[in-house]
């Protein structure tokens, strides 16, 4: 039991989406209405109030007015919560079907009733009783007031006591007011409404708190769904904001080519939005990955809304890309669903189901557009900005594929809205010229990435999947047979450049070496220039000093200077 | 009234049994009534057992009486029938009475 801020104490019903919008369950004491038309979910839904409260250990009574015993329970079976009320220590399901053939005379009131269910409730530990179409009974008093006022003492019983009462009963065909019980929709401090509408011939059932005296509510109209967990209100339960810093990181997408496109490839936690028509190999772009997630030992959720996975499996190592072993691992857990097979609410109810119990690193939807074709009272927008506030919130790497149209393949960016939530927007598409149709790539945003504009080629082949190099012709880039041809032509292109670097290469050797040969002659010939230079002048000195020598005769002890060269330094002490 | 006991048959007070609640106000109109309606076929109201659910509510569980006050009538072969209310209706309750 929790205390309210302002004051109202409340019992927590277990059932997630209902505690949310009643800001923390029902009443501790006192009395709430479940009004609905049949088949509307009134019964379950009290039913698994009672469940969840068995499971928690708190004790609970159940009054049917409409259905036996048997019934009940068999009704419950089919829920994965009916083992809960079969605990006879902490259960007690009382059948208070009018008597068959009994009739009336006078007035009457739940005496007796509640006396024994005084007695169950001492039994039992009770904290929650469901009167379950006690209409059936007290429509027989003869006055309506009566009635409502014997309602009214039914609930100031259960409030003095401390009990959560539940009393479901029927919606009037034409207003908001329970059939026979007229005003007592006034009487008790919170009334839900369950309603049901056809859409597209299938059941949708929808649940309103019209009333909670005392505490903050939603007052939204919002899906209930009933699956064999029993009743599910998944737009009642708001996804948590992200929190802290959105991640730098960049993950692979398993194409060395597109990452290096994306500076690395899509953020960590991001969604990443891959359009276009069919056949365009959004799918294998998907499978790519799956498949770099699982071989960095990550878990991947794989939505597909087209195909089943033997399909896909098949398909994909057909272009080199192996889903097989990491589905058979856990890493890559694969689900395929029909659109057209169940209500928006209801797939995204699933797809949060998967999500929570998965706890994946990445989640593809291939195609998320299915969900345009899926029946609800909802639009499948609201429902697919719910899925990627969750995979926001919880740092999921979202991939969603959308099929695009041939005249537009971006249209889809005013059908889902997808492309708008989405960081990185990728579109593929056919590019056909000369008899051919070739897969073409293009980056049309990518949030907090400096990518390129240019539409690129996409290779499948079998050992995988690559982008080509953009090979531009004028205003157009060259692709399939026209840029193999500019390939082979800038190959054959290289190729000559080769030759020709090679042989001028060698022609300057030979050109240097001829020089330095050239040079190696011109400096011996220097040399011996040099050499005969010096003989030249060393006979020259030779025949001065002789001519010298002949001029002057023999003079012993004579001046010295008259003997001297003019290459011999004058005697010390001379200058 | 004799004559009517004379004309119709009735229910004998053994196969009867009033259910209340205490000196709850219907119950005591019930126990009132039963005995004016008894008295008149020239039947003994005291012969008839009541049983106070307030005081024994185990019993409302064992003949599925959730209604209060209410007379419940078993046949000689078993079956049962229940008037519910403080049995004010004078022609219902006579009715009953007067086994159907």
């Amino acid at each position: 039991m929790t205390e309210a801020a302002e004051g109202l104490a409340k019992r927590a019903t277990g059932i997630r989406g209902l505690d949310q919008m009643t800001r923390g369950g029902l009443p501790a004491a006192g009395g709430t209405l479940i009004l609905g038309r049949p088949a509307s979910g009134k019964t379950v839904l009290a039913m698994q109030i009672l469940a969840q409260a068995i499971a928690r250990g708190e004790g609970a009574i159940f009054v049917s007015f409409e259905e036996s015993r048997r019934q009940v329970l068999r009704d419950a079976a089919s829920f994965s919560w009916w083992h809960h009320l079969h605990d006879e220590q902490r259960f007690e399901l009382i059948d208070a079907r009018p008597a068959p053939g009994s009739r009336v005379s006078g007035e009457f009131d739940l005496e007796g009733l509640l006396a024994a269910i005084g007695f169950c409730v001492e039994r039992t530990g009770a904290h929650w009783l469901v009167f379950d179409g006690i209409d059936q009974l007290l429509r027989r008093q003869q006055d309506a007031l009566m009635a409502a006022d014997q309602i009214h003492g039914l609930s100031n019983w259960c409030e003095e006591r401390d009990l959560s009462l539940i009393l479901t009963g029927k919606l009037s065909e034409h207003s908001l007011a329970p059939t026979h019980l007229e005003g007592i929709e006034f009487l008790l401090p919170s009334v839900f409404i369950l309603s049901t509408t056809l859409v597209s011939n299938q059941l949708s059932r929808r649940f309103r708190i019209a009333k909670y005296r005392g505490s903050a509510h939603t007052t939204d109209e919002v899906a209930m769904l009933l699956d064999d967990d029993g009743v599910h209100f998944p737009y009642a339960i708001r996804p948590t904001a992200a929190a802290g810093p959105a991640p730098n990181e960049r993950i692979s997408t398993g194409i060395r080519r597109l990452d290096e496109v994306l500076e690395g490839g899509f953020y960590r936690g991001s969604t990443s939005l891959i359009s276009g028509q069919p056949g365009t190999a959004k799918t294998t772009l998907s499978g790519s990955v799956a498949a770099a997630a699982a071989a960095r030992g990550e878990r991947t959720l794989f939505i597909s809304f087209d195909e089943q996975q033997a399909t896909v499996v098949r398909n994909l190592a057909s272009v080199g890309i192996s889903l097989g072993e990491p589905i058979a691992s856990g890493l890559i857990q694969f689900h395929a669903r029909e659109a057209w097979n169940g209500l928006i609410e209801a797939h995204y109810h699933a797809l949060q189901q998967l999500i929570d119990g998965f706890e994946p690193d990445c989640l593809i939807i291939d195609p998320i557009s299915a969900l345009l074709k899926a029946d609800g009272a909802d639009s499948a927008q609201v429902a697919i900005e719910r899925v990627l506030s969750t995979t926001r919130a919880r740092g999921i790497t979202t991939l969603l594929t959308s099929l695009g149209t041939q005249i537009d393949p971006t249209s889809e960016a005013t059908l889902s809205h997808a492309s708008t939530l989405a960081d990185t927007w990728l579109v593929l598409g056919y590019n056909v010229r000369g008899g051919e149709r070739n897969r073409s790539l293009s980056v049309v945003k990518s949030r907090g990435s400096a990518h390129s504009d240019q539409v690129r080629e996409l290779i499948l082949a079998r050992q995988g999947i690559d982008l080509a190099e953009v090979y531009e012709y004028g205003t157009e880039v060259l692709m399939g047979t026209a840029r193999m041809q500019k390939e082979s032509e800038e190959a054959i292109n290289r190729r000559l450049k080769r030759l020709e670097d090679n042989q001028r290469q060698r022609a300057l050797k030979q050109r240097i070496e001829q020089t330095e040969a050239e040079a190696e002659r011109l400096r011996l010939e220097l040399q011996a220039h040099e050499e005969e230079r010096s003989a030249r002048e060393q006979s020259a000195r030779r025949h001065e000093r002789e001519v010298m020598s002949r001029r002057t005769p023999s003079a012993k002890g004579g001046d010295d200077d008259q003997h001297r060269t003019p290459e011999q330094p004058p005697p010390k002490g001379a200058a | 009234m004799n004559h009517r006991s004379e004309t119709m048959t009735v229910v004998s007070p053994r196969n009867l049994k009033l259910f209340v609640t205490g000196d709850a106000p219907r119950s005591k109109r019930a126990r009132a009534n039963l005995a004016e309606a008894l008295e008149r076929i020239g039947l003994d109201p005291d012969a008839v057992p009541e049983i106070d659910l307030s005081a024994d509510p185990v019993q409302t569980l064992t003949f599925g009486i959730f209604a209060t006050p209410a007379l419940l009538r078993t046949s000689e072969a078993g079956d049962t029938e229940v008037l519910y209310g403080d049995l004010s209706e004078r022609r219902a309750l006579e009715r009953f009475l007067a086994l159907g």
